[in-house]
Formats: C-alpha cells, structure tokens, sequence
C-alpha cells in the first residue's frame, strides 16, 4: 500500500508557497530592449538605426489626410470637390480649401503626429548614442527638416531635444524655432557627408534646408535674410553638383533615384517604403484600368481649373496632368456607367479641367488630375517615386527669387528662363511678383510648397475659385485640439 | 449528488473518559427525503476525535462502548445524536433540513455552507438556467442574477455575450468578470458546454473575489460541471437533441425600389430586396450526449456535445463539437481523492463581413444582382464604380473568412487527508487554445481582391496556460463554539501566447482558396504579410483565508492575497489584495416568527485588474520599414528591416485596484418558500490602466524621459466611484389550483460610475478624456469624437451639438458647428439606471411551461443608421435611406448630434419555453420530456435602431481599451437580431 510521508507533503507545499512569493521577471521575445541594442556589435546597426530614424520622415507625407493634403487643398492649385457623399468627409476639404479649418481637423492631427513622431524618434536615437559624431550631426540637422516643416506649418510650437525632461514641454515662438533651425543646421553642416546622397542629408542639402528657411524668414520672424538665403543658394548651384534634367519629369519617375536635379528626397518604395499613394487619390475609379492598379482609385485630388490654364500649351509641364479621354490599357475608351446624366461628357471618361462646383455635386469626372508623377503600370496603393523635397530647379527659382527682392530684375529673369526654356516654353521678358509666383507655381505644381509661396508673396488670403478672401491668421494652421487636451503648455495660435 | 459532497467534521465538547469495553456498532444511515443510504455521512463519537465516514451505500461500523454518543451528521440534513447503550445494530433516517437544503456554495479553493457566507454570492442550478439555443453558458443567467449584465446584440451565431458585474464600473484593463471553471481561473467558456453545468456561482462583491485577487475587480463566475453520479452499478445515459430556427428582424426600414426611384434615386430597373438575397431562416442543430456512473470508488460522467448552428446570413456558421471527461476515485479509505477533468473542443467557423448588413440596407433597391456588362471584371455581378459601393452578394460570395479553433482543457486534482481536519490538496491544470483561420478574396472581388488578383491568407494563434496550485485546508474549534476553517495556498500561472501569419496574392484560379498558398505569386510588399510572435507571462500568488462560525449564529471571514505579475514596473509587481465581511443570523439569535432565516451582512475587499499586454513596462523596439541601405535594389545584403520603438513604456505601471464595500440581507420566509436577498454596494476604482494619448514626441516621465514615439502610453490613471442596489425574490411553488407557479423577480438600480479624477500622478493629468475611436466613421464622420469622460461627469455621456430642427430649406439647426468643440454638451448617456428579470415557471400535471420577461431602461444608444442613412443628402440618389418613425425629412449632410441619440429602455419576453413530460413507466427509462420554445419573441421600446440592448463596449473596437469608453454606440455593421424557435427532446435511460 501507498505511504504517504506526510511531513513530505506539507514540505513541500510550504516551499512552493514560497516560490510563489518570488517576482517574476518579464522577457520581450518578438521585439528588441534598448539594453538589447545597446549591446548589439551589428556592423549594419547603426545605419539602419539612422535609416529607421529617415523612415519616419517618409511616414504620411505622401498619403492622404497629411501635411502635404493640407499644403495642397489650401492652396490655389489644388482641390477635393465633394461628389455627392463621396469625399464628403465632413466638410473638411471644404474646409481646407476655403481657409475655415479649426483645431479638430483630421489631417491637421495626422500632420502635428507625423512631425513629433520623427522628432521624438530623432531624440531617442540622439539620446542614446550621443557619441557618434556622424550620427548625431545628421539626425539634428534631419530634426531641423521636420522643425522646417513645422515653423512652416504651426509657426509656434514646442522644441524637444533629447536631453529634455518636461513631459509637457511648452509652445515657443515662431522667432525661436527659427534660431533652433538654424542654429541646428549651421552647428552641424561641416560634420555631414560630402557628395550628394539624395535620400540621407548632405553639407549642400542642408544647405537647401537653410535656404528654405531664410527665403522665408521675413514669413517666419518679421525679418528677411535675402541675402543669407542667396549665400546658401550660391553654394548649391556653384558646387555644380546638379543639374536641371533635360526632361521635367525625368524628375518624378517611377525609376528617379539618379535624377541630376534632386537634392534631397523621400525615398518611397511600394515594397520598402510605402505611403506614396498619390495614383489612388487623384485617379478616377476607372484609372485602375489604365494603369492596372492593383487597387481602385478614390477620385479625389484634382487641379482648380485657373491653375491648370495658367500653363501656355508650348509649356511641356503642362503635361504633368491627366486630361482628356481615358483609357484602358488595352487602348479601350474607359466608360463611365455612373456618370451624372449632366455631366456633359456623357459617360467615356473624360477628365475635364473645368470644375462645375466644389461641393455637394461635383462631377465625377470634373478636373485635370494629378499626373506630374509617374504612375507606374500595375502599381500597388504606393508609388515606389522618390518624392523630392529640394530640387534643383526650385533652387534656381529661389535664387531668381532672391535677385528680383534684391532689386535685380534682370539676372533674376535669366534664371527663371533658364527654368523655363527645359519646359520648352517661352523665355518671360519682365518679372513681378505674380509673375515670378506663377511661375513658382507652374513648376513646383504638386510637391507642396504652393502654400508657402502664396504666403510669402502675400497671396494666400486672397480670394480664388470657390473660396473668399481669408483672415492672414489662416496662414498657420491651428494647434491640433487632442494636443492641447494632452498638453496645457500648448498655445492655440492666435484666431483659433 | 448532494449526498457524496465534501464532509465537515463536527466534533462537540471535550474529551470525555474512555471506558474499558468497546463492541462494534453496525448499521445504516438513509436520507428521510428519498429512503436511500447517504455515502460519506459522519459518524462520530461525542466528545473524541474518532469517526467513520458511512460507504457509498450509507453504511458504517464503528467501535464505541455503551456509554458514549454517536453523531450522525450531513449536510443538508439535521444532525443526530444517539446514546449506544446495548445496541449493536443502529439504522438512522436523517431528516432533511430545509433551511439548509440550498447547500454547499462554491468559493474561490473551496466551498461554504450557503449559511457562511457573509459577502454577495449568487448561486444558480441547471433547473433555473435559460432554455432554447443557447451556445455560451454565460447566456444561461442572462436576466437571472442581479447585478449581472449579460448582453449579446444581434444574432451572429459566431458572436459572445459581453458580461458585467455591477454595471462598468472601470473603462480600464479588464472589464469582463474572471471565469473560474472547475478550479481553473482564466478558463475558456469555449471549453464548457451549457449541458455539462452543474452549477454557476457569481461571486459579486470585492469580498467574495478577494482570494482571486489581481484578475477579480470585475468579478469572478464560478462554473462547476457535473460530475459522475455516486451510485454503484447504474450508468445513466441522458440525451437531449433539438432543432432550432433563427429568423432575421429586420426592425428598421428602407425605401422600396418605387418609392427611392420617386424621391430622385437613380433607377436601374429591377426592384431586389437585398436583405432577403444575403439572409435566410437559418436551421441549427444541437445534441448533447452524457453517460454517468460509478464502478467501486470510482466515478465517471463522460458527454459528447454538437452544436452546428447558422446564421442568418447565407455561409455563416459555427459547429462546435466538445468532449469532457469527468472523473473522480478515491482511495486510502477516502483520504485520498483524485479528480481528473478532461474537456476537448473543437469548433468550425465561417463569418462574413459585417458590413454585409450594412450593404444589404443601402444597396440601391433597383440595382439586380447580376448583369452582363462587365462579366469580365467581376465575375457576373451587377457593380458600379462608386464610392463604398459594392454589390452585397458578391462580397457574401467573393469574400471567404473562417478557421478551426481548438481547445483543450485538462486538470488534475489530488486531495489528502493529512489528518481529520488538515487536507491538502494539488491541482495542475494544462490549458491549450490554438485558432487556425483562413481568409480569401476572390480575384474578381471589387473591394479587396480585384486589384490584388486574388489575395489568400492564413493565421495561427496558439496560447497554453499551465496553473499549479497548492492549499492546506485546515479546519478546527479552537474554543467553545467557534469554529475555525484555515486555507492557505499557492499558486503559479504561466502564459505564452505565439503565432505567426502570411498573406501572399495574385492567383490564377480561385478554387483553393487559403489552402494553397504556394500558389500565389506575389509574396511581398502591398496585401501581403509575414509575421510571427511570441509573447509569455507569470503571476505568482499566494493567499491564506480565515472563516469563524460561532454559534452558526455569527460568522466572519477574511482573506489577504499577494500576487505578483511579470509586466508590471519593475518596483510595481507585487500587489496585496485584502479583505474582510461578517455576518449574523438573526434567526439563531431570536425567534422571528415566520421568517426562517435572516442573516445580514457586511463585507469590504479589495480586487485588482491585470492590463491586456505584459510588456507595457518595458521600451520595446518593433518591426520599421525594410531599408536598403545603398538605395541599389540590385545589391540585397544591406537590406534590413529597420527598427522603431512603436510603443511608449511605463516602467511604473501596476495594478488596477477596486475597493468595495457591500451590505446585504439574505432571508427566507415559511421555511424557503419565499426566499431573498438585498446588496448595496459601493465601489471605489483607482489606478485603471489605461491607454492615454501623449503629447507625441515629448519626453516621456513613466520612461527615464525617453521620448514619445507613439501617441499612447498606459499608465494608472483616474478615481471611479459607482454604486449601485440589487434585490431578488422568489416564491418558491405557489399553488393556483392544479397549475404550481414559482415566480422570482430581481432587479438593480445602478448608480453609474462617477470619473473622481483623471490624474495620472506625476503632475499629468486631464480634465476630459474624449475617445478618438467614437467617432461615428466613414464617410464623413471620422473626426469628432461622440463620447466624453470628464471629472465629476459619469462614465458613458455622449458629447456633441444639440439638434435645434430645421430651417426652412430642412437642414439642421445644431447648437454648434462641427469644429465648435467648446460649445458642444452632454446629449445623453449611454448606461441604463437600472434592469430587471422577471422568470416565471409553471407547471400543472406532466406540463411545464417557464417564461423570462427581461428589461434594462435608462441608457441611450446613438443610432448610426440613422446618423448615415435617414437623410435626403446628395449621397442619397446612389444609397437607399432607412426609415423609422424618427425619421424627419432633412437634406443636411449627416452630421452627429442629439437627432442620433435615443432612449433605448426596453422589456424583452426573452425566453419562453413549454415542455411535456411523456410518462413512461419502464425500469430503464427515467425521463422523456419534449418541448418546444421561442427566444426574443418580442420587444418593447422606443429606440428605432437594431436592437435596444446596451452596449457596454464599442463593437468597432472590439473589447480592448478604449472601447470601454465608448458604450451605447449601436454601429452599422452590427450583427441583426434574431428571434429563435427551438424544438427538442430529453431523454434519460438508466
């Protein structure tokens, strides 16, 4: 028979009680802790470190909903019309694009979001290894890109470098972050790479980068550094490591990574690298046909049909639009069953740039869409175009631009021409303000910084299709509300 | 059943004088209720230690000498003492005592005398349960517990009852109460089939949960499952097989194909009725199969369990086929006992989009299902390229979800008597769960898989629990009268949970489906996917309970529990979990007349909650984009995949805690035909773990000040306070002529949760919490939340314009634009003041009928149909628009406001059953019983929506964190009610 040894039994019970007193530890078996990395001997870490840190700057710009929507739809060469209840969306392109936003839009969430994210992983990143020059320098001088951004943006906000502490940190003017950008900048250009790798910073794009911020300083701080702005430009175009292309939109292709006019960009990939989705929101549904898209268009971005005429019809970059008849790959005429019996293209597809209303009943096929950018054939929802944020062309038009503010109109005029002879149109023979905008405009269409321009050459509060004249407290877009919720140290900008 | 129940020793007085001669006493103790011998009764010799316990047949011997006392004693029956004088032969009948008859109460490691217990503790049986189909054993107390809210909107046949205990009282980590089945805390209801329930016991108070201490702050449901029978050489077999038919509800309306034609819609022709294309009377099939009975000291219940039930909308199913095997053996003259519980599951599911509902409503009515313009593209189905538009039977059709869940469940227990009143006891339980789904879109389906060329993927979740637990029982009268039960115990869980996934696209033919994934040629980049993960956790605990009876006239009980969790801060693990209650019979103490019982008690415990995740503590980088570091896709060894912290850390997160206070009075009247109970409770709820939003890129303080790189951090934020009022009475056989009728009647009035603070320490802090995740969605509703926490406002209020009417072109006059957030205001609030249940059942000869009426008033719900679909909009020529008797004739873009938010109080005759008991005199046939039923036969309430039953959490964001938050919101691809008619046989054969 079974002998029991008692004392045994309650032995034992009594040191699993005990075991059961102890703390258990816990493991991260599918993701990595900082010590874990810290102690990683990966000859590859850190520059897929730094890459990781780049990627968040790839992040939601070329989506929907993002800070490049709101550049565009506020400004005069872009527009999401309302077609029944589609695009709808609550009124919020509505919004955008007749300058009534407030601190609850979407896109104006999604945009402060993607801005502190990069900011916040730029500071982890800078927190933890704060020993390598090279890293470091880049990572400040890739901050001082996302605080560009939101100077550019929000105009006051808080600045959060990564020996901080305050878990609310406060709004700082306008003025300030303009000395952090380029104190950022200048205190690290000389420790960036030479040459020019287009899709990480170098001395000349941050040299751009400066650029961009002076061009725009009398916006930002009440005053202007035309000059500095022209020392930076200088440096860009004699250090002759760029060129226009010969075709505009060698520029925008699916394949642009050796583009000679790129300065810098977001390298989007549609395996690595997604977020580009530009085909799904300019292209009608039926688009899908014509490039075999592997998802359906939404029928939404289009050009105001101002903007689209305002291309002579010599101007090649006129061709950065989708006009006209559509068609399928199989060279087909796209039929589009569910047009609207006033629509008076009937139904085959017919991208025309007039618009009959931005909202509630726009045509499904109203408006010349967006087609600056290749769209590739069979293209998943991102585009795998690396999306430029400096470029060289833009660069000669700021050094034009700079010229004219400085009082000289003709070597201004022959660097705009320059500009404008690669698109094969007209030299221009006199410049102005509008003239230079417009021509800002024709050549920059699309790659957001339309909203800019109009604010710096005081256009921006003007009336335009669609859109009476706005309050100049428009020009920065509001603190977004959920932040302020979460931080009382947030300041609304004023009129909001 | 009752009779081989675990026995308490009762030994009275003090040791008395051994005498020289000692003989041997034989006989039999029966029960006076139904003349059979009780196994396991005491006999006991007064005044010593010495004892027998009676065999399974209820005799005994015993050695004594002709002047001592014998006790006999069971529970349930009333005691006996006998003086042995010359008697060798002594056969005694106990008396059942009625008082005591309801029993043993399970408790958390143990059991009570329902006498005993001082804290809030519902027991129900298999005879009270719900009847009809009724898949989740949770739904058999729907209506039957105060305090308990079982909720099951609609009739997805795949779909679980949401559970609360006392209302929401936390919008924190765990909402749903602890399910402890068989000993088995954390257990799947999966593994549990409603015909193999014994008894359910809901501990509700923070008292009676207290000894399950860090998972228990919502409550804790006890499921014991029928064991094997105790009596020797009879097998029972028992059979019950129905049929059940679900029909659809459809209680909001559409225009018709003539009238949304006339209103302007565009006409293609045809006149469908698209919820009767995508829906049909689904027919379900149930059998329950058990066998039961005992060889030696050994006893068995095995039971094979089928459920294949459909849903309303064609291909939605859910077959369920679950074994259990129960056993039981004891040895060492019953001081030792082994138990041996073993339940496999395994359960097919088919599920279709939700949304399917949502089509089927707004679908224009003219559109045919097929057409022959573009067979090419997509497949013979009637589609238009228009925005979120798509034709609902070819998505039902293009569009395949399902997979294979299996489930298994295995505990072993072993118990010994140390010594008469020391026991200890082991039990190791081993918990599988592994969920094997599959999803396919169609190559021509429009929505996902045209332009994917077909997309097929697969996923695998597999989770394991493995629980030991150990206890000492230690029972003994430490002085005149007072009895004292000591349990002391130890407890170790460990999860892991792990599973991995891939997506692949582009198939040349649709016929495999998800079974071949070789045969997609496209494995990366967009609508494809690789995962794996693995994650694994522990809780440590320990716990100790002390019961004092004295004078069964006053009792007191109290516990402390420490656990220790592996995801909590690192200084953070360990929590403490006390508590205490004390209660006195009245009856014991005065003559009541005709009362029977009254026994008041109070009790205060504290509870904790456990977060969703364990690695919440801890900095975590996770998965980024993939890099080519040189940019030349041509070159691959410098591709990687990049890495980003993706979630903000607490390393200072711990427990949720409750604090409850609980007074009640259970009472019965005219020895238990009526018999009740009244709770009041308080409940005091800090530290909830919770998911804050973070200002994004700032320095984070529960981190050593590493920045933000999400939006969300948990951390322990907010003070709750709620309250709340429970009573129950039954009457127990009130004799209307030939008909008996056992009515029974409970109800609660809750006082909902009130937000105390929002603070998170540390300085941080909110003045309001307003749930992105509320919004009403897309289109256009994306943006402005619906629901606002704020300090001093209860939990639950919806927040948004107020609708003023209509100007003269029949647009809206809301009180504020979409953007005017400071003027918006509370327009309603989403948790019910109170519900009731009122069972009812009647039986008159061989007939039986029961019915449950079933109501649940003060909450408002937000419509989203109508918030989407009543207005004449521009959308409106392309969607068909719902009609209800709310509806008003508005052109305005739908917008949210108070116009969407409805009262929602509602009486429901949720269950009706009537049965027939065939008489059968047959030695082998014990029972035959046939029966019909119906559930939610009706409903009466002013809401228009769907179905007016609260929601505790918000459906879009499943049961996780932030959908605590956002009760009351009735979503658009909700699940569409059901009523049930079932048709069955009983049949038991010994």
């Amino acid at each position: 028979m079974l002998k029991l040894n008692k004392t045994l039994i309650c032995f034992w019970i009594l040191v699993f009680i005990a075991t059961a007193c102890k703390e258990p530890e816990q493991e991260i078996f599918d993701g990595l802790t900082p010590e874990q990395i810290a102690k990683s001997d990966n000859p590859f870490l850190i520059e897929v470190l730094k890459a990781s840190a780049y990627s968040r700057i790839i992040g939601t710009w070329g989506g929907h909903n993002s800070l490049w929507s709101l550049h565009e739809v506020s400004s005069d060469e872009m527009v999401i019309t309302q077609k029944g209840a589609d695009w709808e969306d609550g009124g919020q392109w509505i919004r955008v694009h007749q300058h009534n936003y407030g601190s609850t839009e979407e896109s104006i969430g999604n945009s402060w979001s993607y801005l502190y994210t990069a900011v916040g992983e730029i500071n982890l990143l800078l927190k933890q290894y704060p020993e390598i020059a090279s890293l470091t320098a880049e990572l400040r001088v890739l901050r001082a890109l996302v605080y560009l951004w939101l100077i550019d943006a929000f105009g006051n906000v808080p600045i959060i470098v990564e020996t901080d502490t305050d878990p609310t940190p406060p709004t700082k003017t306008r003025q300030e972050v303009f000395t952090f950008i380029e104190k950022s900048v200048l205190d690290n250009l000389s420790k960036l790479p030479d040459g020019n790798p287009k899709t990480t910073f170098s001395q000349l794009s941050a040299r751009a980068l400066l650029a961009k911020l002076y061009l725009n300083a009398e916006v930002y701080t009440g005053n202007a550094r035309w000059a500095d702005a022209e020392t930076q430009i200088d440096a860009i175009i004699n250090s002759g490591a760029f060129s226009l292309e010969n075709n505009f939109f060698a520029n925008f292709t699916t394949n642009n990574g050796g583009s000679s006019e790129n300065i810098l960009t977001i390298p989007y990939d549609e395996k690595n690298a997604g977020g580009f989705n530009l085909a799904q929101m300019t292209g009608h549904y039926l688009s899908q046909r014509t490039f075999d898209l592997q998802e359906q268009p939404w029928n939404g971005y289009a050009s105001l049909e101002n903007f689209y005429n305002s291309y002579h019809d010599k101007d090649a970059r006129k061709k950065g639009f989708l006009t006209g008849p559509q068609f399928a790959s199989d060279g087909t005429r796209l039929e589009d069953v569910s047009a609207e019996s006033n629509d008076p293209d009937g139904s085959p597809l017919t991208f025309t740039p007039e618009i009959n209303e931005l909202a509630p009943n726009s045509l499904r096929q109203a408006g010349a869409r967006v087609g600056k950018f290749e769209i590739q054939t069979g293209a998943a929802s991102s585009l795998s175009n690396d999306f430029p944020i400096f470029r060289y062309g833009d660069i000669l038009l700021m050094k034009a631009e700079v010229l004219w503010r400085s009082g000289k109109s003709g070597i201004a005029l022959e660097y705009v021409n320059q500009v404008r002879k690669r698109a094969g149109a007209d030299p221009l023979t006199s410049i102005d303000a509008d003239i230079l905008l417009a021509e800002r405009g024709r050549e920059m269409f699309a790659e957001g910084y339309r909203r800019s321009d109009l604010i710096r050459f005081g256009k921006f509060n003007r009336a335009w299709w669609e859109k009476p004249a706005s309050n100049p407290s428009k020009n920065l877009f509001p603190i977004p509300q959920g932040q302020i919720d979460v931080n009382a140290d947030l300041k609304q900008n004023p009129g909001y | 059943m009752k009779k081989i129940l675990l026995c308490l020793v009762t030994c009275l007085g003090l040791s008395g004088t051994l005498t020289a001669q000692t003989k041997t006493v034989t006989g039999t103790v029966t029960g006076g209720d139904d003349g059979l011998g009780i196994p396991r009764a005491n006999v006991t010799v007064k005044g010593t230690t010495r004892g027998t316990p009676t065999d399974l047949d209820g005799n005994y011997a015993i050695e004594v000498s002709a002047d001592e006392t014998l006790v006999f004693s069971f529970i349930g029956y009333i005691t006996q003492e006998i003086l042995v004088s010359n008697q060798t032969t002594i056969d005694v009948v106990l008396l059942p005592d009625v008082a005591n008859l309801e029993e043993v109460v399970i408790v958390g490691y143990g059991s009570q005398e329902r006498k005993e217990i001082t804290s809030a503790v519902a027991t129900i049986k298999p005879e009270d349960f719900n009847q009809g189909n009724i898949p989740n054993p949770t739904r058999l107390l729907q209506g039957k517990v105060a305090g308990l809210q079982v909720t099951k909107a609609g009739g997805d046949p795949n779909g679980n009852p949401v559970i609360r205990l006392r209302g929401l009282s936390t919008f924190g980590a765990n909402t749903s109460p602890l399910i402890v089945l068989d000993g088995v805390p954390g257990a799947d209801l999966a593994n549990v089939d409603p015909n193999d329930i014994a008894s359910i016991d809901v501990l509700k108070d923070g008292s009676a949960a207290a000894i399950y201490g860090a998972r228990a702050s919502s409550g804790v449901i006890l499921i014991t499952t029928t064991k094997g029978s105790g009596e020797t050489g009879i097998s029972r077999i028992s059979i019950n097989s129905f049929v059940a038919v679900d029909q659809a509800i459809r209680t909001i309306d559409v225009l018709s194909a003539k009238e949304f034609v006339a209103r302007g819609g565009e006409d293609f022709k045809h006149n469908t009725d698209w919820f009767d294309v995508l829906t049909r009377d689904a027919v379900s099939y149930t059998t329950n199969a058990s066998v039961s009975g005992s060889f030696g000291t050994t006893s068995y219940r095995a039971s094979v369990n089928y459920r294949n039930n459909k849903g309303i909308i064609k291909g939605v199913s859910n077959e369920r086929l679950n074994t259990r095997l129960n056993l039981a053996h004891t040895a060492l003259n019953d001081k030792l006992r082994l138990n041996f519980n073993l339940s496999v599951t395994n359960r097919e599911f088919e599920t279709k989009n939700n949304n399917l509902f949502r089509y089927a409503m707004i679908y224009n009515p003219t559109a045919p299902v097929y057409d022959d313009l573009n067979t090419k593209n997509d497949g013979g189905f009637f589609q238009r390229d228009l925005f979120d538009f798509f034709n609902p039977e070819a998505l039902r059709q293009q569009q395949l979800r399902g997979g294979i869940e299996k489930n298994l469940l295995t505990t072993y227990r072993a118990a010994y008597d140390l010594l008469d009143n020391l026991t200890a006891m082991v039990q190791f339980t081993q918990d599988r769960r592994n969920t094997l789904r599959g999803e396919y879109d169609s190559r021509l389906d429009p929505q996902r898989g045209f332009g994917a060329r077909g997309r097929a993927g697969r996923f695998n979740d597999d989770m394991s629990t493995r629980i030991l637990t150990a206890t000492l029982t230690y029972d003994t009268e430490i002085m005149n009268d007072l009895r004292m039960t000591v349990l002391i115990g130890a407890e170790q869980q460990k999860r892991k949970f792990e599973g991995f996934g891939s997506e692949v696209r582009q198939f040349l033919f649709d016929s495999n489906t998800w079974n071949n994934l070789g045969a997609g040629a496209i494995r990366t980049g967009p609508n494809t996917n690789l995962y794996s993960y693995f994650d694994k956790d522990q809780l440590n605990s320990t716990f100790a309970r002390f019961n004092f009876n004295y004078k069964n006239a006053y009792f007191v009980s109290a516990s402390l529990r420490m656990d220790s969790f592996s995801g909590f801060g690192a200084n953070e693990k360990t929590g403490y979990f006390p508590t205490i209650s004390a209660g006195a019979e009245l009856t014991e103490l005065a003559d009541l007349g005709p009362i029977s019982s009254l026994k008041a008690r109070a009790s205060y415990g504290i509870t904790g909650a456990l977060p969703a995740s364990a690695d919440q503590a801890l900095p975590v980088f996770g998965n980024g984009n993939r890099v080519d570091l040189d940019g030349n896709p041509l070159t691959t060894d410098d591709v990687f995949v990049g890495i980003n912290q993706n979630q903000n850390a607490n390393r200072q997160l711990k427990w949720e805690t409750k604090k409850e206070f609980n007074i009640g009075v259970d009472f019965s009247v005219w020895d238990g035909k009526i018999t009740g109970t009244m709770d009041y409770y308080t409940r005091n709820i800090e530290d909830l773990i919770f998911r804050i939003q973070v200002p994004i890129g700032a320095p984070n303080p529960f981190d050593n000040n590493r920045p933000n790189t999400a939006p969300n951090t948990f951390v322990n934020l907010a003070e709750l306070s709620s309250a709340g009022f429970e009573f129950a009475v039954a009457y127990n056989e009130l004799n209307l002529g030939s008909v008996k009728w056992t009515p029974g009647i409970n109800f609660t009035l809750y006082q909902k949760a009130t937000v105390k603070s929002l603070s998170v320490g540390e300085g941080l802090g909110f003045k309001f919490i307003r749930p992105a995740g509320s919004t009403p969605g897309s289109p256009g509703q994306n943006n402005n939340p619906t629901v606002e926490a704020r300090v001093g406002s209860t939990v639950g209020n919806f927040w948004g314009p107020r609708f003023l009417g209509v100007n003269e072109k029949n647009e809206y006059k809301l009180s504020a634009g979409v953007n005017d957030t400071d003027k918006f205001g509370i327009i309603g609030n989403s948790l019910p003041d109170g519900d009731f249940g009122f069972q009812n059942n009647l039986e008159m000869g061989n007939w039986s009928m029961s019915f449950l009426l079933r109501g649940t008033f003060g909450h408002e719900m937000y419509n989203s149909y109508r918030g989407f679909y009543e207005n004449r909009d521009a959308g409106s020529n392309n969607w068909n628009s719902v009609v209800t008797k709310k509806t008003r004739n508005i052109v305005s873009t739908p917008t949210f406001s108070s116009l969407y938010i409805e009262d929602a109080s509602f009486i429901r005759l949720d269950n009706l059953q009537l049965g027939y008991n065939i008489p059968a005199e047959s030695d082998w046939l014990e029972n035959l019983r046939v029966y019909a039923g119906a559930q939610n036969l009706f409903t009466i309430t002013n809401y228009t929506g769907l179905d007016p039953e609260f929601r505790v959490t918000d459906a879009r964001q499943g049961n996780g964190q932030d959908a605590a938050l956002s009760p009351g919101i009735e979503r658009r691809d909700q699940f569409f009610p059901v009523r049930t008619y079932t048709l069955g046989v009983n049949l038991t054969i010994k």
